[in-house]
């Protein structure tokens, strides 16, 4: 298990140009002797770099790729590979190359070869795998940004004080160095706090870092070289790894490369986060009392289970852990907590002075979430960021303080004209009587605001411009009749029934029931043929009020009648089944059939003793049902004295 | 044996139902129809299930499994899992799996050792496939189509890809799976041959619709006739192939 660490800059041997030291990035732990010698701190926790960013060559940790053979005999068409054995086949199937080739085919691109593969590799760290494809999303998304905003800093650092005006944190993560050898005044080295071991002032860094060098192997670091603990828990994931910080020097394709060794990991999974609804089944039973449904059950074996995993875990690694230098752990919340400390026999100690949480946003716990965490720890941040500028630019920042505050609140939202308030308030207070149906209140509320019938409704609506519309959408045939032939004679019209909304339908297609439609048939009968083209509408031939009062009415008859046969039925069904309980149950046969309030009752008191019991413990329980049968026989006796 | 049967008049037999060789998981459908002709089959064999997933009867393509474990999406309900749990031998590995593409049985096509997946599929999915089945995993895709578990019914004996698979593709993939392949189609021409039908060591169903020529491929190709191998699929069945009409 190894993960390509900052790559090392050329050989120690010749004192490379400057510029070229920062041409790949560097490991906190192996940096060249003439940077560090002459690092300073800047500033005084002032932190000179809010556009921070990962050396744009490198950001995230890239795959090794697999060296699949070149020299090869059974084919593979895609990338144009032959192999010789089937074991090399399926070697080259698995490949990295063959798997981007493979997306590559997807998106309708030519394939690569392996030495183009190679070169993109190194150039831009394209994630092959699924699940780092999202990573590389974010990846690819964020470079040319952090390229742009680092640009945008060196141009024209006063751009920015709106940014850099914002209230800052005290201690900043990452503690900000610079060096003559630099190529620039306005480069910056940063290097976490949260990475140096036993750091109290700032300025001890540059003390302190020279003792933590390392020397890079070519063997394999053992347990016994320096190492860190990181670990992470949440959601049901655990991962954990104890890395050498001792990096291992491996040749490839002709450059020497760094590597982090992973001296042991461990992952696990379990289902412990409660579908849909979220938070741990422990949190939900604390809040809300144990649940006792299948999934609870399950859950909550799951969190015991990975609890004890992961401190069988721990123990297993207990020697590590103790001559670990740091110990990074991620672990929110009082459950997950708890999972680490506290327990008889604990490794870890919350108290302990090594432990460090991880200074930037993880994800999902996951053994390649560790690896690019610990590049992340390790590595040293290049800024490029004119301090100087930076200065002149927050103290001409702090003396605008006050006349800028104001010009910055946010420009109110456009102020409403009066007709428009008032428009809003017409559409509401109708939409609300339509709601409440009630026809008659609307037809006086349009009269007396002097408002048509064919009323717009405002904000107006794609579906129901109006409020003819509303009405027979909603179904509400009163209002839509109201609407329809409730107009005063004289000046008023009644509501257009042909205004059609954005998807070309009139009021009566979109009515919902069949008494809604009829109400346009009954409108057709009063308005007269000549008032409106009704067929048009496809509005049916039309109906006197009396017609529809008695189809009305003979639909709610039915309906009726319909409900009280229902009723009936369902009485009859409950007296009966007393009886084919009682024919079943031994002591209810005994007495010739119970009623139903009875048979209710009866297995109520019992549900509630049980319920009653639950809790307890079984010397309690077994005390209660003594009290319970004492108090019963005390009943009988007093029963037969009385007799 | 290759028996024909239809789902509620689909023909999608494998869109209903999961075949392995030590399980069968059926839908719940309308009529026992469909379930009976697994039953008739495997009664006394393997255990035939009948379940939801997710509450829903598309069990076939939402699940993957094979001879030693059982791969369900991540909206399988608690219930389901343990009515599984409950139903299947405790050899059986059964794992829900937490997947953005969570229709594991279109991207997941696997016999008992060596499993052909959707090329966008997780790392820890593809190693928790490799852990649950006990298979090696390879990313592949089918005839350029991504669904690997849709367009290939695999089993241990051989297998059936898409229709217009090249030579140069079958023997890629042959040379993988180490299963003899042949292109073909099934429910009277249809491509999707992994949804149309499923298929264990012992027995294939697939719909009511496919034709003889087809049936006779599948009985050929998966060995499940008498005396039928692959090889006479060069000889007499040569012509009546659906691959040399492509």
């Amino acid at each position: 298990m190894a993960a390509p660490l900052p790559q090392p800059a050329a050989p120690p041997a010749a004192p490379a140009p400057t510029n070229d030291l920062l041409k790949r990035p560097l490991y906190v732990f192996d940096l060249p002797s003439e940077i560090l010698t002459s690092l300073v701190v800047r500033g005084s926790g002032h932190d000179p770099a809010p556009t921070v960013s990962p050396s744009a060559e490198d950001a995230g940790p890239t795959e090794p790729s697999k060296e699949a053979d070149p020299t090869a005999g059974m084919s593979c068409t895609l990338c144009g590979v032959k192999s010789n054995t089937i074991q090399e086949q399926r070697l080259h199937a698995k490949s990295d190359v063959h798997r981007f080739n493979m997306k590559r085919k997807i998106r309708k691109q030519p394939p690569v070869s392996e030495a183009e593969f190679e070169k993109m590799m190194e150039g831009l760290s394209e994630s092959i795998s699924g699940s780092d494809s999202s990573s590389s999303d974010d990846d690819a998304s964020s470079d040319p940004l952090a390229v742009l905003l680092r640009k945008k800093a060196v141009l024209n650092a006063t751009d920015d004080k709106d940014e850099d005006s914002a209230p800052r944190r005290h201690r900043s993560p990452i503690v900000w160095l610079s060096s003559p050898l630099l190529p620039t005044a306005a480069t910056s080295l940063g290097i976490y706090r949260a990475i140096i071991p036993n750091l109290t002032e700032e300025n001890d860094i540059v003390s302190l870092l020279p003792k933590l060098q390392t020397q890079p192997t070519t063997t394999a670091p053992t347990t016994s070289s320096p190492h860190v603990f990181l670990c992470m828990i949440g959601g049901g994931h655990f991962a954990a790894a104890v890395i050498s910080i001792v990096p291992k020097l491996t040749k490839r394709s002709g450059v020497v490369e760094r590597e982090a060794v992973v001296l042991a990991h461990k992952t696990f999974h379990r289902y412990t986060t409660r579908r849909k609804q979220g938070g741990s089944q422990a949190a939900n039973d604390a809040a809300k009392g144990a649940a006792h449904s299948a999934g609870s059950s399950l859950r909550r074996y799951n969190e015991a289970a990975l609890t004890a995993d992961i401190r069988a875990v721990l123990s297993g690694w207990k020697e590590m852990l103790d001559s670990s230098i740091l110990l990074f752990i991620r672990a929110t919340g009082t459950n997950n907590r708890r999972t680490l400390f506290g327990y008889d026999n604990a490794v870890l100690k919350s108290s302990d002075p090594r432990i460090r949480g991880f200074p930037f946003s993880t994800r999902r716990a996951t053994q390649s979430e560790l690896l690019r965490c610990f590049v992340e720890l390790t590595r040293v941040k290049v800024s490029h960021v004119d301090e100087a500028a930076l200065l002149v630019a927050s103290a001409a920042q702090t003396s605008a303080s006050t006349t800028s505050t104001p010009a910055k609140t946010p420009a109110a939202k456009p102020k409403l004209s009066k007709e428009e308030t008032l428009q809003l308030q017409h559409t509401t207070t109708l939409t609300t009587l339509l709601r409440r149906s009630k026809a008659p209140a609307i037809v006086t509320y349009l009269n007396s605001n002097k408002l048509p019938f064919t009323y717009y409704l405002n904000p107006s609506n794609h579906h129901t411009p109006t409020l003819l519309h509303l009405a027979a959408s909603q179904s509400n045939p009163m209002v839509v009749l109201a609407l329809l032939t409730k107009a005063p004679n004289g000046n008023k019209e009644p509501a257009d029934p042909l205004i059609r909304n954005a998807a070309g339908k009139t009021a009566y297609d979109l009515a919902g029931d069949k008494s809604t439609r009829e109400v346009f048939r009954v409108a057709r009968q009063e308005l007269g043929e000549a008032m409106f083209d009704w067929d048009s509408m496809g509005v049916g031939s039309p109906l006197s009020r009396k017609e529809y009062d008695a189809a009305v009415e003979h639909e709610k008859v039915a309906k009726e009648a319909e409900e009280k046969e229902r009723r009936e039925k369902e009485t009859t069904r409950l007296r009966n089944m007393p009886d084919a309980s009682s024919s079943g149950g031994s002591s209810a046969a005994g007495k010739g059939g119970m009623s139903l309030h009875e048979v209710l009752g009866t297995n109520a008191a019992t549900a509630a003793r049980e319920e009653a019991t639950k809790g307890l413990s079984e010397e309690a329980k077994r005390r209660l049902e003594r009290e319970r049968r004492a108090r019963a026989a005390e009943e009988r006796m007093k029963r037969l004295s009385g007799k | 044996m290759a028996v024909r049967a239809q789902f509620e008049n689909s023909n999608e037999v494998g869109v209903f139902a999961t075949l392995t060789n030590s399980y069968a998981l059926v839908a719940i459908g309308g009529s026992e129809n469909f379930y009976s002709v697994f039953e008739a089959e495997l009664a006394d064999v393997i255990p035939v299930v009948h379940t939801t997933i997710a509450g829903t009867r598309i069990v076939g393509r939402l699940t993957a499994g094979n001879r030693q474990g059982l791969l369900l999406p991540t909206s399988t309900t608690d219930q389901e899992l343990q009515h599984l749990r409950n139903a299947l031998p405790d050899t059986v590995k059964i794992q829900r799996i937490e997947e953005r593409l969570s229709a594991l049985g279109n991207v997941i096509c696997c016999n008992d050792h060596v499993a052909l997946v959707h090329p966008d599929i997780e790392r820890e999915t593809e190693e928790l496939i490799s852990d649950v089945l006990g298979v090696e995993v390879f990313r592949q895709t089918i005839a350029d189509n991504v669904l690997t578990g849709s367009y290939c019914a695999l089993s241990n004996q051989g297998g059936i890809v898409h229709p217009q698979t090249s030579i140069q593709d079958q023997d890629e993939l042959s040379s993988l799976l180490q299963v003899p392949l042949v292109a073909g189609s099934i429910n009277r021409g249809s491509a999707v041959v992994g949804a149309g039908m499923v298929v264990n060591d012992w027995m294939a169903v697939t719909g009511l619709d496919t034709t003889a020529t087809e049936l006779s491929v599948v009985e050929s190709v998966f060995r499940l006739g008498e005396g039928q191998a692959p090889s006479n699929i060069n000889t007499s069945l040569k012509d009546s192939l659906v691959e040399s009409f492509y």
